[in-house]
């Protein structure tokens, strides 16, 4: 270190200097500017570079969406078709072989063709229900515990909304309205959001007033650029867990539902109904319940590891 | 502290009244006809019909039914069953029951509790080894077994193998009890495991335990005398509502094996408009909910003593 | 980790102390590897089918009245011939053809509490406090009122009155009563009827629970509220069993009643019904031992059936047919959802062609195998009344009568009502008449099940693929729909079926309990009202045909001097509605079982709840084999020829 071109402040009277000669301005310099603004670090490809790293899950989230996929193909490639299958009295519990893949059922038509159309109705209603009252929960627990004002009145609403039993909503939408795939979709969300808005409200509240919150808030910015810039990204994590754990949630409910015949119409069929069927003759014909159980822990199983693996990634803390 | 206990204890049971009115008033929307079963519709003319739906003051408007009500529950009457057990008080179809599911749902519990915990530690200090692989595989593997075909399963296995009873019966509870106990601890204990793993290693990470290694403590003692007991304050502030909630039973294992619990009495009770002892079972478990609740707040508290209640309202 | 599992250890043994201390020794089935009989029987029942009522007089339903029947004794019972054979009643007589019946008494027959001790004696006036308390709408909502209202003189007038009279009706006694009612006893063993008409079948209504008795010390001695609210343990029987033990939800005992009257009478010391979640847990529990007998789901059958050296292949039984008879429905006056009626379905069915082609056009067999999967024709079922509920005094059931005019008898060759070109002509015949009437093809048909009903479904699904096979797509289109609770409420109130499937069993004697049920003008007619809206016909030729039935009909009822030519007359009138396919029968319900018990033994009847009776039957520690059972069969039916 050298000093001999640098003035020694102490000894220097400032007051006897101008203003010119205290302060230059820099030349500007486009690279220079690009250097300081600009880090290596980019979010989602951290995400997306912790998540790769995890080789189980990623391979489980592969084989999910070949899963997914295939329902699609499954049916064109299927010796039946699932809006032509028929009941044949001479054809009953065939267990699997070359004309029927998977069997037949109990009324002797094609399984292979039911199981594939099944597992296609409840990944689409799973994902639906879960994206619905994720999105939902989020908005209403950002409100929640964003807005002071707001905490006392929604905590009271979401006190006693959680304690009517969703069997009574279930049966009163059955009931009034009916049943069909797109109202146990819309039904389930309804009354789905809760927990999730809860979680989030909870995290919200411990972030809100953090200093950074408060310094955004006094220079005016609005409060849905702080929700959405401030605050939901630490929140990722936690909403992509829900996310991935309310899948498997909603197709147990669905099955749930269906015991109680609350939920698909019975045209539609949904591993939960499969499964429920199978229940009465898995000891006798166990490829009746294997075929479809197999499906739903693969689901399950996936979205259990995938999810937990891409929380760990969305955490920044993670990242470095 | 008792200030804010009578205010939370009088919050709740103001939540419970709306919960049941808005109860109340849902099951009001539903047809009439519901309150019948379908041979009494056969056999009786739609004028006998109506006649009982006046004489059980059915017919009058839904307001002045709950106006009815809230008299009857000012005088601590909750009215009598209608379907599940014909004219008696709904209260002693209730007692009836909730001791039975009680008894099996606090044995699971405590076998959860006990196991689950136990195991989650094992896990958290093996953590990344074996023991900690066979937990997470058991917990995926309830996780992904859909409950009526491990119920299924344990049926078979627990009846052939091992010649237990198939169905619960009040003259052999002990036998009969273990296959539905094992049943209802299943989930549980991997839900027990997999929290108390995950604050285990939370806790194990902090600055604290290495201070306590570093000047000899024994792993033993660190365990016991630090980790377990700060991981388990977490886990403490939902027992007394499990406690409280498994006392409702649970509806598809007491299907399974006939256990006359309150389990499937809910869904029972709507299924077939039995709208007095919907609306006490509500109640109850409403009650069960926001008191459970609270007893979880006061409980963390006892638990770590850097926990302020009153502070803490807004927040939880 | 020591001290954790040796925690857990003391804490696990604490609970199972705790659990056990309020535990019972576990109760031990027999076991015994000679062949003999059972003494102790246990049966099963699905947990939906739990009593929701102690009260014999308000209860209505087969899962009450079943248990309930067994402990209480009426008038009369029957015989497993199903003939009509002295109970309390010792004998009876009718002077004047049917009007007025008198019942002579057995003497000493106690009231017995639950663990069978003495509480007194039934006399007359117990039947008229029975009568009483259904009658009254205070006390029973007008439950089982519909017999009495119909067939006792000053019965509806009593329940009118006592509706009017409001809560107050539950203080009267039975002043009020005996002056209204045509019922009294004039002495302690004599008890006497008045009816509205001449009825030459009111005998057979008494084993019917709304002619039961009930003490009169023992209503004073519970009051009005305690007997609706009644529990087993506080009730008085006088039948074979007492209800011993009951948990809802799980299993109730019924036990000897030591105190019966009829010593002769066969009884189990116990009998255990246990309410079990599915039949298919009830299979695991048969094979535990836990049950001695099992009807066989679909699977069950199909495996044991399939594999000969199945441990149970030769033990296969098929159960005697129930007393319902089942037949298809069509409705008249359909509607849509909109409240509008469905003119298409309206106009098809109220042609000629069009009914009797679904009625003639249909090969069933593979529709009856959904209820019997071996011998899917043993079930078919040609008549509207079911077999064994009266017989001419040449001995020949009144079906038979019918069979003789419809031409056709039951066959396990072929399903004998189908006739393919018979349908072919009566489908074009349809088609021409019907698209001149503007209706378009297919005709739409709408068929509802419950919701969370898999096996409703694949029997809906079997009638789908049946009735298009057989009669085509481009004449009729079936949609099956569903209902999420309640078929009255959703569908049949509103009117939005086609058809139902609907079985009806006998509550009396006579062929009127059936046909009745059909006939239009008639407000008592259930079907007619209710489920066929045949009164709101519009179609002038369809109507006509109605009202001749019913003329048939009305015209037999009256013959009450000589009892065969009135089942003659009956058959004509169904005969003629058969054959104007007013109704279309179709099967009786014949499972498969595994079974201890010999059902030959036990009593049949197409009328009334007394087959539910745990009495006289015949039973085997051993498994009964097919061949038992068909020498059993045998000897049955050359009993019969011998009544």
């Amino acid at each position: 270190m050298t000093s001999s071109n640098l003035v020694d402040i102490s000894q220097v009277d400032v007051s006897t200097l101008d203003t010119s000669q205290l302060f230059s301005f820099v030349e500007y310099r486009a690279e220079a500017a690009e250097e300081i603004g600009y880090s290596e670090y980019s979010y989602w490809r951290s995400v997306w570079q912790n998540f790769i790293k995890r080789r189980t899950a990623v391979f489980m989230s592969c084989v999910f969406i070949l899963l997914f996929l295939f329902t699609f193909i499954a049916g064109p490639i299927g010796k039946y078709q699932y809006n032509e299958i028929k009941p044949d009295s001479t054809k009953v519990f065939i267990r699997p072989n070359s004309e029927y893949w998977f069997g037949t059922d109990n009324l002797g038509r094609d399984y292979w063709c039911q199981v594939w159309y099944a597992t296609q109705t409840s990944i689409k209603l799973s994902i639906l229900v879960a994206m619905g009252e994720i999105g939902l929960g989020v908005i209403i627990g950002l409100v929640w515990g964003y807005v002071r004002k707001l905490d006392r009145l929604l905590t009271e609403i979401y006190n006693i909304l959680i304690h009517v039993p969703t069997i009574i909503y279930m049966t009163l939408v059955a009931l009034m309205v009916g049943q069909s795939f797109w109202i146990l979709v819309g039904t389930l969300i309804l009354f789905g959001w809760m927990q999730p808005a809860r979680h989030v409200r909870n995290l919200v509240l411990m972030y809100r007033d953090r200093e950074y919150n408060l310094a955004s808030r006094c220079l005016g910015t609005p409060m849905s650029r702080i929700l959405t810039r401030n605050i939901l990204p630490y929140l990722t994590s936690v909403i992509i867990l829900r996310l991935a754990l309310s899948i498997p949630g909603a197709i147990g409910y669905e099955t749930t539902l269906s015991y109680l015949g609350l939920g698909l119409g019975v045209e539609t069929p949904s591993l939960g109904i499969l499964l429920r069927n199978a229940r009465n003759y898995f000891l006798d014909f166990p490829y009746l319940l294997i075929f479809p159980a197999i499906n739903v822990s693969l689901i399950t199983v996936t979205f259990y590891l995938v999810g937990n693996a891409f929380a760990d990634a969305c955490d920044p803390r993670n990242h470095v | 502290m008792l200030k804010y206990t009578i205010k939370r204890l009088l919050q709740s049971f103001i939540t419970v009244l709306i919960v049941v009115t808005i109860v109340f008033l849902l099951l009001r929307m539903l047809p009439t006809d519901y309150y019948f079963t379908e041979e009494q519709l056969m056999k009786l003319t739609r004028e006998q019909l109506d006649d009982q739906l006046r004489a059980a003051g059915l017919l009058d408007p839904p307001l002045v039914q709950l106006g009815r009500y809230y008299r009857q529950l000012a005088r601590l009457d909750l009215g009598t069953s209608r379907r599940i057990q014909n004219s008696v008080p709904v209260t002693q179809v209730i007692g009836s029951k909730i001791y039975i599911s009680m008894r099996l749902g606090w044995i699971s519990l405590a076998i959860a509790v006990v196991a689950g915990v136990a195991y989650g530690v094992v896990q958290a200090m093996n953590k990344g080894g074996f023991w900690d692989h066979v937990g997470t595989a058991y917990t995926v593997f309830v996780r992904a077994v859909p409950a009526l075909v491990s119920y299924s399963l344990i049926l078979i296995l627990g009846s052939r193998m091992l010649n237990l009873p198939s169905m619960y019966s009040t003259r052999d509870v002990v036998r009969s009890s273990i296959l539905p106990v094992v049943c209802l601890s299943l989930s549980s204990v991997a839900g027990y495991m997999v929290w108390t793993r995950r604050y285990m290693v939370d806790e194990l990470n902090k600055d604290y335990i290495r201070l306590a290694k570093l000047k000899g403590m024994s792993t033993r003692s660190v365990l016991y005398k630090h980790v377990l007991k700060n991981a388990f304050v977490p886990l403490a502030q939902y027992l007394p509502q499990s406690v409280l909630l498994v006392t409702g039973g649970s509806l598809l294992v007491e299907r399974f094996f006939s256990v006359p619990g309150l389990g499937s009495l809910l869904t029972d009770s709507i299924l077939r408009y039995d709208l007095n002892l919907v609306q006490a079972l509500v109640m109850m478990y409403t009650a069960m909910g926001v008191v459970g609740l609270f007893l979880g707040d006061v409980l963390m508290v006892a638990l770590d003593p850097r926990i302020l209640l009153t502070e803490k309202e807004g927040t939880r | 980790m020591k001290k954790f599992s040796r925690a857990m250890a003391i804490i696990l043994s604490l609970l199972l102390v705790v659990g056990g201390l309020t535990a019972c020794g576990p109760k031990e089935t027999d076991g015994g590897k000679v062949a003999g009989e059972i003494t102790d029987w246990v049966t099963y029942q699905t947990i939906a089918s739990e009593m929701e009522t102690f009260n014999f007089q308000y209860s209505q339903n087969a899962k009450e009245l079943d248990v309930l029947n067994n402990c209480f004794d009426g008038l009369t019972t029957n015989d497993p011939y199903g003939n009509l054979i002295p109970c309390i009643a010792e004998r009876w007589e009718t002077p004047d053809g049917g009007k007025t019946w008198t019942f002579y008494l057995r003497k000493g027959v106690p009231w017995v509490d639950y663990q069978g001790n003495k509480k007194g004696e039934v006399v007359a006036e117990d039947f008229l406090w029975g009568l009483e308390w259904v009658l009254n709408f205070a006390k029973n909502d007008a439950i089982n009122t519909s017999m009495p209202n119909q067939l006792i003189k000053g019965a509806k007038e009593y329940y009118e009155y006592t509706k009017q009279l409001g809560e107050e009706a539950k203080n009267l006694d039975l002043t009020k009563f005996k002056e209204m009612v045509g019922i009294e006893a004039p002495d302690d063993y004599t008890l006497k009827f008045e009816c509205i008409d001449k009825y030459p079948y009111f005998q057979t209504v008494t084993v019917y629970n709304c002619l039961y008795p009930i003490s009169g010390e023992f209503l004073k001695e519970v009051g009005v509220d305690g007997y609706r609210a009644i529990t087993y343990d506080k009730l008085w029987y006088n039948g074979p069993y007492t209800i011993t033990h009951f948990v809802p939800g799980n299993e109730k005992v019924l036990t000897k009643n030591p105190l019966y009257w009829d010593k002769s009478a066969k009884l189990f010391n116990t009998v255990t019904i246990k309410m079990v979640e599915s039949t298919d847990n009830a299979f695991q529990m048969f094979q535990n031992g836990e049950l001695h007998a099992i009807t066989l789901t679909e699977a069950n059958l199909q495996t044991i059936y399939r594999d000969p050296n199945h441990k149970y292949h030769k033990n296969l039984v098929e159960a005697r047919p129930s007393k319902y008879s089942y037949q298809i429905h069509m409705n008249f006056d359909k509607r849509l959802p909109d409240g509008k009626p469905d003119t298409n379905w309206n106009t098809a069915i109220a042609n000629a062609a069009f009914r009797k082609s679904l009625y003639y056009g249909v090969d069933w067999t593979d529709y009856l195998r959904r209820v019997n999967a071996i011998n899917p024709l043993k079930t078919t079922n040609l008549c509207f009344t079911s077999f064994n509920l009266v017989t001419t005094s040449d001995g020949r059931d009144y079906t038979d009568l019918v069979m003789d005019r419809i031409g056709m008898r039951p066959s396990l060759e072929k399903y004998v009502r189908y006739d393919a070109e018979k349908a072919a002509q009566l489908k074009q015949q349809a088609m021409e008449e019907l698209t001149a009437k503007g209706v378009t093809f297919p005709v739409e048909i709408d068929y509802y099940i419950a919701g969370s009903n898999q096996t409703a479904l694949d029997s809906a699904t079997v009638m789908k693929n049946v009735l298009e096979g057989c009669l085509g797509t481009d004449y009729i289109k079936f949609n099956i729909k569903t209902y999420v609770s309640s078929f009255a409420q959703e569908v049949r109130n509103p009117q939005l079926q086609s058809f139902s499937i609907s079985g009806w069993g006998a509550d009396f004697g006579d062929p009127i309990n059936f046909l009745g049920q059909i006939i239009i003008d008639d407000d008592n007619a259930y079907y007619a009202t209710t489920t066929t809206n045949a009164n709101n016909i519009t179609d002038p030729e369809f109507k006509a045909v109605f009202k001749e039935f019913t003329r048939l009909v009305l015209e037999a009822n009256a013959i009450t001097d000589d009892l065969d030519k009135r089942y003659e007359a009956f058959a004509d009138a169904e005969a003629y509605a058969l054959e104007n396919a007013l109704t279309i029968p179709l099967y009786y319900n014949i499972p498969w079982q595994l079974t201890h018990m010999n059902a030959y033994s036990a009593i049949y009847c197409a009328y009334g709840g007394h087959a539910a009776r745990y009495v006289n039957r015949e039973t085997s520690t051993e498994l009964y084999t097919t061949e038992q059972y068909e020498e059993f069969a045998r000897a049955y039916e050359a009993g019969k020829g011998g009544k």
